[in-house]
């Protein structure tokens, strides 16, 4: 399968990853014009920095053992056993926040606004070119690779 | 290869999938007590009328035909003989497996007060047939009183409230969710129920329960002394892992099914998964349980280490809460106890000789899914100079360079 890859040393925090991602999943928005603002608009990953460690993205991983997956109670979390992604199914979703306890790396979260559903990393599977926030780093911190499961 | 898998919800589906997905060519036969699957955790969306049956269910409607997997449902175990391995049905159906895994969950449990056994409006919320019963109850109901504010009385509360229906919640503790709130999230909580319109009365226990002329219950006594009219009564008292149909055979029970670390049974190829075991009853682990049952049941040697049970997250009134731990400690304990709040949230860090004992968020919970495996592993925080509650998954990181899976380097 395909998994974002992450070289810590290399970010520096710039969080173009964060601007692609919400311009990702936000109807016909692009780096210009998106609303940061807004409390619609919700990135997927996360920079945390510490003055001694530095920058640390913070990446939905879709684990092999998926441990959202597994605290899913509605069928809204899937592994994808053809590409491998965990997707999420907004309308099977139950908002039960069940998986966000259970993400050993803190990435879920509910959505801001309605706390009615979660927000998850999606691979930009839609689009042709792939992760929205890969194409976005300039420092190559992040890179799409084949790994094997 | 027939695996016969009793029960189809969160540990039986579980293990099918897992099956399916590593044997496909594996002959499974499904047994319920139920009419469809359904997730039990989303019955309040059903009775609330926010969803309906296939709404509530958490398999695709085509599960079983595209999996190829047989399922008999409303069907009741009513035995099992290990020595031919058989197990045999209310239908007098005697259905043969090599292997045999029991997901029969637990049933809830109606406490021996006068009365309330007796009455015919008095119901559990446990199953889609329970939530089937209660929504025609709602047709005619006007009062209901609920007993027991843990989290599944809340879920009923919520929902006959939806249906607008006056609700008096009545419980033994001096705060809702008692065991995963502490006073001031619980309270957090009562008030927004009691916007909507909910009554509670705490620190009361029900003593007794007039029954009609037609065999329903309509006045329930309280110890203060207290009398409270009902039309509909929902028991929320706990329950009880559901095994009666093993007593006659020589599988081993203690109060549920013991297993080993393999979630296997004393007898041979015969294992239990999900809350029948007693191991811990709530769907994130039951599902991990039907998982290793399953890949057991094909071979394999693994073992069930998940065995951290005092967790959950609630969501009412878009009101967020994680809950990990021992959350209310008693003084001997000697616990350092932490709280930050602000209009919006309230957070509490139970910590003792830099093991974290419990975790309250409540309001956000962004990304607080790393508070488990901190508590779960009791990683020593320490050391970490930082603010507590600015804790991190990124204070523990690691990485397998390999295929970029984190992992906890600690």
């Amino acid at each position: 399968m395909k998994r974002i890859i992450i070289d810590r040393e290399k970010c520096d925090g710039c969080l173009n990853c964060n601007v692609a991602c919400i311009s990702a999943h936000e109807e016909g928005s692009n780096f210009y014009t998106v609303n940061l603002q807004s409390i619609d608009s919700e990135t997927r990953n996360f920079i945390k920095f510490d003055p001694k460690t530095g920058y640390t993205p913070i990446f939905c991983r879709h684990c092999d053992e998926p441990e959202c997956v597994l605290s899913c109670m509605s069928g809204a979390l899937e592994k994808d056993p053809k590409t491998g992604h965990v997707q999420y199914d907004e309308t099977k979703c139950a908002a039960c926040y069940m998986c966000v306890m259970n993400c050993p790396y803190g990435v879920l979260k509910p959505d801001n606004k309605t706390h009615t559903k979660v927000i998850k990393c999606d691979f930009c599977e839609d689009k042709p070119d792939g992760p929205s926030c890969v194409k976005a780093c300039p420092k190559h911190a992040i890179e799409v690779k084949e790994v094997s499961l | 290869m027939k695996i016969v898998i009793i029960g189809a919800s969160a540990a039986g589906i579980s293990a099918a999938k897992t099956i399916k997905s590593t044997k496909p060519d594996t002959e499974i036969v499904i047994i319920s007590k139920e009419d469809r699957i359904h997730s039990r955790c989303m019955l309040h969306k059903f009775l609330g009328h926010e969803r309906d049956a296939q709404g509530i269910s958490f398999v695709n409607e085509d599960f079983f035909e595209k999996n190829n997997i047989t399922l008999l449902n409303n069907t009741t175990v009513i035995g099992l003989e290990p020595d031919k391995k058989i197990v045999k049905t209310h239908d007098n159906q005697d259905i043969s497996y090599d292997k045999l895994l029991i997901a029969t969950g637990a049933s809830y449990f109606i406490p021996p007060i006068p009365g309330l056994r007796e009455s015919k409006n008095v119901y559990g919320f446990r199953d889609l047939k329970d939530a089937q019963l209660l929504d025609t109850e709602c047709l005619t109901a006007k009062n209901a009183v609920v007993i027991g504010a843990g989290l599944v009385g809340m879920d009923a509360v919520a929902a006959l409230l939806e249906r607008g229906l006056k609700v008096t919640v009545i419980e033994m503790t001096a705060d809702i969710m008692s065991l995963q709130l502490d006073k001031k999230s619980a309270q957090a909580y009562q008030q927004l129920f009691e916007k909507e319109g909910a009554e509670f009365i705490l620190n009361d226990k029900v003593v007794s329960v007039d029954v009609n002329a037609v065999g329903r219950g309509e006045m329930v006594h309280l110890a203060s002394g207290k009398a409270v009219p009902a039309d509909v009564i929902v028991i929320a008292a706990g329950v009880r892992p559901a095994f009666r149909f093993v007593e006659e055979s020589e599988i081993k029970t203690n109060h549920a099914i013991l297993v080993g670390d393999d979630l296997q049974t004393n007898i041979n190829g015969i294992y239990a998964a999900g809350d029948v075991n007693g191991i811990a009853g709530i769907w994130p682990n039951a599902m991990k349980q039907g998982k290793i049952a399953a890949l057991n049941m094909l071979g394999e040697n693994l073992r069930y280490d998940d065995r951290y049970a005092l967790k959950n997250t609630m969501n009412f009134y878009g009101l967020t809460t994680l809950s990990l731990g021992n959350i209310n400690p008693e003084d001997e304990e000697k616990c350092d106890i932490f709280t930050r709040e602000d209009r919006n949230n309230y957070q509490k860090i139970v910590i003792r000789n830099g093991i974290i004992q419990g975790v309250i968020m409540q309001g956000n919970i962004n990304g607080s899914g790393f508070w488990q495996y901190l508590i779960k592993n009791k990683i020593d925080v320490s050391g970490i100079n930082k603010d507590i509650f600015d804790l991190s998954f990124a204070d523990f990181y690691g990485i397998n360079q390999e295929n970029g899976e984190y992992n906890y380097a600690v």
